[in-house]
């Protein structure tokens, strides 16, 4: 979707340290990122007119696990509030979504997980397919393996460009990388994300009260996602059509944009979503290190639009922020940034 | 250094299937392999709709394998305990002769090097089958399906329900503050904790003010009366699920500490059968002695620890009709 009349802008995010294992509860995570995202704003909890917090019950291991995330926001008196099972990314298209109808000034979303309370490799495959792969254990790591081969067949990536991505995401060494064993062949362990603990808020701000609040909002001028059949089987796995289409519709092609964060959780994800987005070397992508670097699932989305409202802050014009969803890029979110002079 | 504590939760799922998934189901009883017909394509695994379209698919069957071609693959070294075998094997995307979509299955192929694309292979089923994807246990290299152990034979109805028991391990830290509640506990001491800020107090070590999301320390820390009044209940009659250790109704009460705002929840009534429990009395806590500690604590569970529940205290009932909203 286009521009809507509202200006509704990114004024500040902010997330907690990205670590393997933390001791600190979802809460108490969330609680972190909510108040480093507010104060430097000068903002207090009273001031958030909505919130929509994105997170998973099977990763927390307890149902309506949300509603404990509540005690982050101070929710009295009675505040807005709404929530996605999803990343935190999709919360803030839902807080997009809520400020268009006008009536509210400053919303704040979130995207939260602990990866480590459980074992990722046990738990996705019971996300999937309950018919059809789940009772195969079809796991992240194999379908990420079989997307890599078929984007290697149509000429996109090799292993060598893959293990250049890692290196850009994580440092080290092409030429080591390449000389490890396969870790689900094509894939060797750089190519695959680090399992992270974190979580990251978002404020966003409509019209004057952004401009008052900070110097250069970052302007959302396009957002749409789509998505794709659950079925990877059933998929070109060497295209994306779902982030080609969201990319069109938040406007990708009326501007060139400087820099754009996308969420590669696997470096051949990176290399084809370069190539559906059409970037060439013109277009910085993933300055940040990406999902390689750290990958706080359900707040690896949002981190992306962050850091792409990061380049905007600091006197960039356009980013360009992707964020995905399910197995082999089935979901894909577009999100649009701008600076005004 | 934080505690952390261990649990498994299962969820065992009873999903019927359909009209579709349900003919697939129950044909690999039979030892065959069901697409659908979707215009000029035959799909594998069936699906009640087109996924370009969304449109309802006409229920037209097509038998198609056993055997099929890798289109490709991977290999899995380390299996999980979820995965078909027990040994390292790939993961293919299968193109069954007949089908237009790949189907994702096993292939017990022993090395990786003995794994190729255009490689021919067919199931080996499984002797006593259910009606489920991994009645195939697997694909072997060749045209010819094997069957693995006696063969019992096709369902006698058809199959509309599959089972699958999703079992998961979660570790969790547990706050500080739900530790410092069960200590004290053991001392037949009811902790709450004060917040700096607003004032309100929280008992249970939930360690946090929710109202102005912050952390509640020993700093903040009070002792509670021992007394107090049932604001509200409820009769809860046990339904019988994997877990339930209640048979008999039986109640879960909400008391307010005197000259507190605490409210306790979810409290068991001791000694009073579920009939007599009412709003407004009057109760005092009961703690379990030593000898009746046990690793999981009193009746209240979770960090209330060492509180068994309440008892009435025989004072003469508190006549409020606004009492009742008291339950948070
Ligand atoms: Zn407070």
């Amino acid at each position: 979707m286009s521009a809507p009349s509202t200006d509704i802008a990114v004024i500040g995010w902010a997330q907690t340290p990205m670590v393997r294992h933390t001791d600190k509860s979802e809460t108490q995570l969330l609680m972190e990122a909510i108040t480093d995202a507010i104060v430097p704003l000068g903002l207090t909890r009273a001031d958030i007119d909505y919130t929509c917090l994105g997170s998973c019950d099977y990763i927390t291991g307890q149902a309506f696990s949300f509603v404990s995330n509540l005690d982050a926001i101070g929710a009295w008196p009675p505040k807005r509030d709404s929530h996605v099972e999803m990343d935190g990314a999709w919360a803030l298209y839902e807080a997009w979504l809520r400020l268009q109808e006008g009536d509210i000034e400053i919303a704040v979303v979130t995207g939260s997980g602990r990866s480590s309370t459980g074992d990722p490799a046990l738990i996705y495959p019971m996300e999937m397919d309950p018919y059809f792969l789940a009772p195969l254990g079809a796991d992240p790591l194999t379908f990420a393996a079989l997307q890599a081969r078929a984007v290697i067949a149509a000429g996109i990536a090799d292993e060598r460009s893959m293990a250049e991505v890692a290196v850009r995401a994580r440092g080290g060494d092409v030429e080591t990388l390449l000389a490890e064993e396969y870790l689900r062949q094509p894939l060797r362990r750089h190519d695959v994300p680090p399992i992270t603990d974190g979580a990251a808020a978002m404020v966003l701000a409509t019209g004057d009260r952004a401009r008052r609040l900070v110097e250069r909002p970052a302007y959302i001028t396009g957002f749409d996602h789509r998505t794709e059949c659950h079925n990877p089987s059933f998929r070109a796995l060497d295209d994306s059509p779902s982030t080609r289409i969201a990319a069109e519709s938040a406007g990708l092609s009326d501007a060139p944009v400087e820099v754009a964060e996308l969420q590669a959780a696997f470096t051949h994800e990176e290399l084809l979503l370069r190539e559906v987005l059409g970037f060439g070397d013109e277009v910085f992508v993933n300055s940040s290190g990406g999902a390689l670097r750290d990958n706080p699932i359900m707040a690896t989305g949002l981190c992306r639009v962050g850091h792409a409202a990061n380049h905007i802050f600091g006197g960039g014009s356009r980013a360009l922020a992707h964020a995905t969803s399910g197995p082999c890029l089935q979901q894909n979110l577009v999100c649009i940034l701008e600076g005004r002079s | 250094m934080t505690r952390f504590i261990e649990s498994t939760i299962t969820f065992p799922y009873k999903r019927s299937l359909g009209p579709v998934v349900g003919a697939f189901m129950t044909a690999l009883t039979e030892k065959q392999i069901l697409g659908i017909r979707c215009q000029d394509a035959v799909l594998v695994p069936p699906m009640e709709w087109d996924p370009a379209t969304g449109a309802e698919l006409p229920h037209e069957f097509v038998e198609v394998g056993p055997a099929g071609t890798v289109e490709s693959w991977t290999w899995v070294g380390t299996p999980s305990i979820q995965h078909p075998l027990d040994h390292s094997f790939a993961f293919a995307f299968i193109r069954l002769d007949g089908a237009t979509t790949p189907l994702l299955h096993a292939v017990d192929a022993g090395t990786p090097q003995a794994m190729s694309e255009g490689m021919r292979v067919a199931p080996r089923w499984r002797g006593s089958r259910e009606g489920r994807i991994d009645d195939i246990i697997c694909f072997v290299r060749g045209e010819a399906a094997e069957t693995e152990g006696e063969d019992t034979g096709g369902a006698t109805d058809p199959v509309t329900r599959m089972d699958y028991l999703a079992s998961i391990t979660y570790r969790n830290p547990v706050p500080e503050a739900a530790d410092r509640a069960t200590e004290a506990s053991r001392e037949h001491r009811l902790l709450g904790l004060r917040c700096p800020t607003c004032g309100r107090v929280y008992a249970g070590g939930r360690g946090l003010c929710p109202v102005d999301a912050i952390e509640l320390g020993p700093e903040c820390e009070v002792d509670l009366p021992h007394t107090g009044t049932i604001t509200n209940f409820a009769i809860v009659t046990p339904v019988q699920y994997p877990g339930q250790t209640e048979t008999e109704p039986f109640v879960r009460a909400f008391v307010l500490l005197d000259g507190t705002d605490v409210i306790i929840p979810y409290s068991v009534v001791i000694e009073l059968p579920a009939d007599q429990v009412k709003v407004g009395l009057r109760v005092d806590a009961v703690w379990a002695s030593p000898a009746e500690e046990t690793e999981e604590g009193g009746g209240m569970g979770g960090s209330w620890g060492s509180l068994l529940g309440w008892i009435p205290n025989g004072e003469p009932d508190i006549d409020d009709p606004d009492l009742v909203n008291r339950i948070f």
